[in-house]
């Protein structure tokens, strides 16, 4: 007993393969009964961009949380069109879970999020704009106060327009005092939103 | 010939080089680093003899060995370290993560003992110097201690083992009597029996292919190198760490980092000692 180097016993892999480790394989992995298996197969499918649908479908199905991060960081490593094509769908769901691994993943790839982003503050679902204020509140793209100065001129939903008046608090500058006094100014009846547009204009100045 | 300060790194090289690195190794420097970075960029193309930087980065990207790749990261990564460094998780290492680990395990069974990155070995050495002046089971279990680095002239100092009077400053004087012996230079050579008890590897933290042969570890250091990877690498290096790890097993991090910023993955477990991470045990019990 005490100390024993492990070169004696060389480290191996110790979990059996069911499935091979190329697409195929680490594709029908993913269906595994086993969390493990799982999750090892969402690990290594960051190592193919192709699998981008078949990572976001699993997301809709998986309930192990572990395997969750997995494939949320795959679909962040790939960081492409695909990616975020199969990270989309998932700021419609329920489990919020999932819209939250969904904006901080889309997050991460301003390249492939940015040409989404005029579409999804269109979207007849004012959720789904929230959530994608929410990920402007993330997103690293020099586009990101222009898109949310257009939230506050344009949105219909005062919950839509209190939520970008939020991250513009933060992450807003000069530029942006005026779609503030617009927003005030549209939401006139709404005491919160000229409340926030104020708290907002003020630590702007102060900055 | 040309000097270093002839050699200059424009913000377009620095851009270049930035995104090779980060997608070769997922270590990521910011725009503060510039001096860093620069300094040591120079020094490489210096020593490859090129003329400027799109010289040396044409050669570095068509070196199908990978020595100048590795060169850089050698260059690149910082390894000052030294023995008992922030050894309050190692008291906690000792004094509560072993006895939990031990729950779980038959005597006689295996420990695993991981610590990355090894930087020069200070601290895999004084992971094993506390297991043998501290743990009382220590002859009750075999204890296997792995450590691994991207860097690999670290990686062969570490075996070297021979250390300036700095590294060891802070471990009791009876203990450097102990385990090391005194050179002419006034260096410390450490025990040859030490470092035979430490199984040494390059391992690329943030690369699935380097980490996947790591599992069933009970015990992870994994301190000061997450502050060297973006968001991305580090919730890559974190589901590493957790698919390397038993259940129930633990990370410890630089008191400066923070998993839970990085991942859910894992449940905080403070002890008297430490706050450290642990892996959940099947069912989702800690």
């Amino acid at each position: 007993m005490g100390l024993r180097k492990a070169a004696a016993e060389p480290l191996r892999e110790v979990v059996e393969r069911e499935h091979a480790r190329d697409l195929p394989g680490l594709v029908a992995a993913l269906k595994s009964g086993d969390a493990e298996q799982r999750r090892w197969a969402a690990r290594d499918l960051a190592a193919h961009p192709q699998a981008a649908p078949t990572l976001g479908a699993q997301l809709l199905a998986e309930r192990d949380g572990s395997v969750r991060e997995a494939l949320f960081t795959s679909l962040a490593t790939h960081a492409s069109d695909e990616a975020a094509n199969a990270l989309l769908p998932l700021l419609r769901s329920e489990d919020a879970g999932l819209r939250n691994g969904a904006i901080e993943a889309l997050a991460g790839m301003p390249a492939a999020a940015g040409p989404r982003i005029t579409a999804l503050l269109r979207d007849a679902d004012p959720d789904v704009r929230i959530f994608t204020v929410n990920l402007l509140g993330e997103l690293k793209h020099e586009q990101v106060t222009r898109w949310l100065a257009g939230v506050l001129e344009h949105d219909p939903a005062v919950n839509v327009v209190a939520a970008a008046i939020e991250v513009l608090a933060e992450v807003g500058g000069a530029a942006q005092l005026p779609a503030l006094d617009t927003a005030a100014r549209r939401f006139a009846d709404d005491p919160f939103v000229g409340f926030a547009a104020q708290v907002a204009a003020d630590r702007i100045r102060a900055a | 010939m040309k000097t270093a300060a002839r050699i200059r790194i424009s913000d377009t090289d620095f851009q270049k080089f930035r995104d090779y690195f980060y997608r070769k190794t997922g270590i990521h420097f910011d725009d503060n680093k510039r001096y860093f970075v620069d300094k040591r960029l120079v020094d490489r193309i210096e020593a490859g003899g090129h003329e400027d930087f799109r010289s040396w980065f044409i050669a570095l990207r068509f070196d199908a060995r990978g020595d100048e790749l590795q060169q850089l990261v050698n260059a690149m990564t910082v390894n000052e370290t030294y023995f008992f460094r922030e050894n309050y998780q190692f008291d906690c290492m000792v004094n509560d993560m072993l006895a939990e680990v031990v729950k779980h395990k038959k005597r006689g069974e295996r420990i695993r003992i991981w610590s990355v990155p090894s930087s020069t070995g200070e601290e895999p050495y004084t992971i094993a110097i506390y297991l043998l002046e501290r743990w009382p089971l220590i002859e009750q279990y075999d204890v296997e201690i792995l450590s691994s680095d991207i860097d690999t002239a670290v990686l062969d100092q570490a075996q070297r083992a021979v250390y300036s009077p700095r590294s060891v400053g802070q471990m009791p004087r009876e203990l450097v009597d102990k385990y090391f012996r005194r050179l002419p230079t006034g260096e410390h050579a450490l025990s040859r029996d030490l470092v035979a008890a430490v199984e040494f590897s390059r391992v690329n933290l943030a690369d699935p292919a380097d980490t996947r042969r790591f599992r069933d570890i009970d015990i992870i250091f994994c301190r000061n190198l997450l502050i060297y990877f973006d968001d991305l690498s580090r919730r890559v290096a974190a589901e590493a760490m957790f698919d390397a790890l038993s259940p129930g097993g633990f990370v410890c991090l630089g008191h400066s980092e923070s998993m839970s910023r990085i991942s859910n993955l894992f449940t905080v477990r403070r002890f008297p000692d430490a706050m450290v991470y642990q892996k959940p045990l099947s069912g989702g019990q800690s």
